[in-house]
């Protein structure tokens, strides 16, 4: 191989590594990003809320209520009737309650969901286990449940209390519920919980939490209001929706809208990352693009130099039968193969460079398991290959159509 | 076989209306001082350049109303060439320089190989054929693109001063090498030489001056 074609193929690697390498930074800082968030909030999960604009539109309509979508009891069924829902659970929540532990006193909520269907949901207990259907009287405590909350000034401060969430597993701690009847006079209830697990960090409510049964809660609820849910009319402010996997979250979001509903879930805020993290990668991948750019020039100019040099091998090619296709090929497969192994060795590089650039980032950041800074997918590895074959094709076209153009007699006497 | 041609280039007139027959078989010499027209005429005779008027016809074949592509498939077909100066592609054996001919027509490779070494035996050089040009004496270098001229069985060959660059007892061989092909595959030589020694071996001989034929004598 002549040492031109060396240097040629030199650019595309470098152009194509530029282009991988870039891309792989953007594929990167996206994938970290989304293990972190889909690693806290549980994608699987929807959060559904009654519609708060239609809920607003009818009081001021003159109380159409017949549109309204209610939250209740039957709308739950629906729920749970949409493909790929794996449970449906209404939420109930509740605040100002007080524990005593250790002889500190903690301020908590509880969260009630549905114990019938806490097996199906994607909850995931750290240490110990979830509690069964009929255990009523028993909880989960979210991860940072004794985490107080202190406010010095300015500045939060964040204390972790001694007693750990898991210390208290298999306990029955004390709850303490306060109201002010009537005669302004402030009255207490108290509550017994058996403590069963502690909740995996989800990076939502749960986390501040002490998951408990919807009708445990529900009943402190009543007492601390001192007035019985309507929940036929009024519906549920919140119902919590595990599907089956992230496949299928936009497919039942859908639906649930459909129904009237506010949905929220983790997929959506990813979704709209995801074309961010879309337009960086265009953006660095054309940075990238650049060094291939100035490659594409470079085959060019080698076939073109190639062409001058070659011109009496083409005249004689052409002589003996060589047809004007026969020689536009030859040379394009010629630029195509500068650009498929240009292609092929700049993902080489690249798989190296990855490498080599998580492994420096690694050092530097630290951190367990390794950082992830630059991400090549097997898509990216087709993409480059394709790209850079296309490249060197393109690039052939115009030279391999003058070499196919020249006059045989003329090129045969060419020295 | 039949051929006309009535040529003639505009501005510098090299061929100024030629008529010519030539049989099948037939080993034809061209000869005629320098810029008589005779090149021209051979190479305007394998359709490498267009004439400015008048027909050529090979068999049925109308070359001059070819497009460049016709030509190029006809050529395949029909022709083979032999020149002055070789022009064997330097970076090749004398086996892949023969074989050449045949990947143009899409023949598969082992059967290009196979025909390629047979048409080596014709000319005495199976021996080197894994020879570069470089490494193979002028006649030798001759004998190869004799070989490549033949390895399609053309019923055809042009030859532009075939001996020009050879000594004459090299000559004589590769002269002899083409009378006895002529003999015994029943192919069309039309040979444009200056050499008077080359004539002896050809059944008809014409004398070109100034763009036209001044005598054609059978012999």
């Amino acid at each position: 191989m002549k040492f031109r074609t060396i240097l040629t193929i030199i650019g595309v690697v470098i152009g194509t590594s530029s282009i991988i390498v870039m891309v792989s930074i953007g594929n990167g800082a996206q994938k970290s990003i989304t293990d972190e968030l889909s690693g806290i909030g549980s994608v699987t999960t929807l959060q559904v809320y009654q519609d708060l604009s239609s809920m607003g539109m009818t009081s001021m309509g003159g109380g159409k209520t017949d549109d309204k979508a209610i939250l209740n009891d039957d709308a739950i069924k629906d729920l749970k009737k949409i493909d790929g829902v794996v449970a449906v659970t209404p939420v109930v929540n509740l605040n100002g309650g007080e524990i005593e532990v250790d002889r500190e006193q903690y301020g908590v909520s509880l969260m009630g969901v549905d114990y019938a269907v806490l097996e199906d949901m994607r909850y995931v207990t750290t240490s110990g286990k979830k509690p069964g259907a009929n255990d009523e009287n028993s909880v989960i405590l979210g991860k940072d449940v004794l985490t107080s909350i202190t406010y010095t000034g300015a500045s939060t401060q964040l204390t972790e209390s001694e007693v750990k969430p898991e210390d208290l597993i298999g306990q029955n701690i004390t709850m303490t519920i306060k109201r002010t009847n009537a005669n302004g006079e402030e009255e207490m209830k108290t509550q017994k919980l058996k403590v069963t697990g502690v909740l995996e960090a989800t990076g939502g409510n749960e986390d501040y939490s002490i998951i408990a049964d919807y009708n445990l809660v529900t009943e402190l609820n009543e007492w601390q209001t001192g007035r019985k849910a309507n929940v036929k009319k009024q519906g549920y402010t919140q119902a919590l929706v595990t599907v089956e996997d992230s496949s299928v979250v936009n497919a039942v979001t859908t639906e649930v809208e459909a129904m009237q509903f506010t949905v929220f879930s983790m997929q959506q805020i990813l979704d709209s990352m995801g074309s961010v993290f879309q337009m960086l990668q265009i953006l660095l991948g054309g940075i990238g693009g650049v060094a291939l750019l100035v490659a594409c020039i470079g085959i060019v100019n080698t076939m073109t130099m190639s062409i001058y040099e070659r011109t009496k091998e083409i005249g004689i090619m052409k002589v003996i039968g060589a047809s004007i296709s026969d020689i536009r090929n030859m040379f394009i497969a010629e630029s195509t193969m500068i650009g498929l192994i240009g292609g092929l060795v700049g993902i080489v590089i690249s798989l190296v460079l990855s490498v080599l650039i998580n492994l420096v980032a690694g050092f530097f950041i630290g951190g367990e398991g390794g950082v992830t800074i630059s991400f090549i997918t097997p898509g990216l590895v087709i993409f480059a290959l394709v790209f850079s074959a296309l490249v060197g094709l393109l690039s052939g076209v115009r030279p391999a159509i003058k070499a196919a153009n020249l006059s045989s007699l003329d090129a045969i006497r060419s020295e | 076989m039949h051929k006309d041609f009535k040529l003639g280039k505009e501005d510098i007139n090299i061929l100024k209306g030629i008529n010519l027959d030539i049989e099948q078989g037939e080993m034809v010499a061209l000869l005629g001082p320098s810029g008589s027209g005779k090149s021209t005429f051979l190479n305007v005779l394998g359709g490498l350049v267009p004439p400015t008027s008048g027909d050529i016809m090979i068999r049925d074949y109308r070359i001059s109303e070819m497009t460049e592509n016709e030509l190029c498939l006809f050529r395949r077909e029909h022709l083979g060439f032999i020149f002055q100066s070789y022009n064997l592609i330097s970076t090749m054996t004398a086996m892949e320089n023969v074989a050449l001919a045949l990947t143009f027509a899409g023949v598969k490779k082992e059967i290009r190989k196979e025909r390629a070494i047979e048409a080596l035996e014709v000319v005495g050089l199976v021996d080197r054929m894994g020879h570069k040009p470089s490494e193979l004496s002028g006649g030798q270098q001759q004998r190869v693109s004799i070989a490549r001229a033949l390895v399609n069985h053309p019923e055809i060959i042009l030859a532009d001063e075939p001996t020009g660059n050879l000594d004459s007892k090299t000559s004589a061989d590769i002269m002899e090498m083409i009378y006895r092909l002529n003999r015994e595959e029943n192919q069309t030589f039309v040979i444009v030489t200056h050499d008077p020694d080359t004539t002896k071996y050809c059944t008809k001989v014409i004398h070109m001056r100034d763009g036209l034929i001044e005598s054609e004598v059978n012999q």
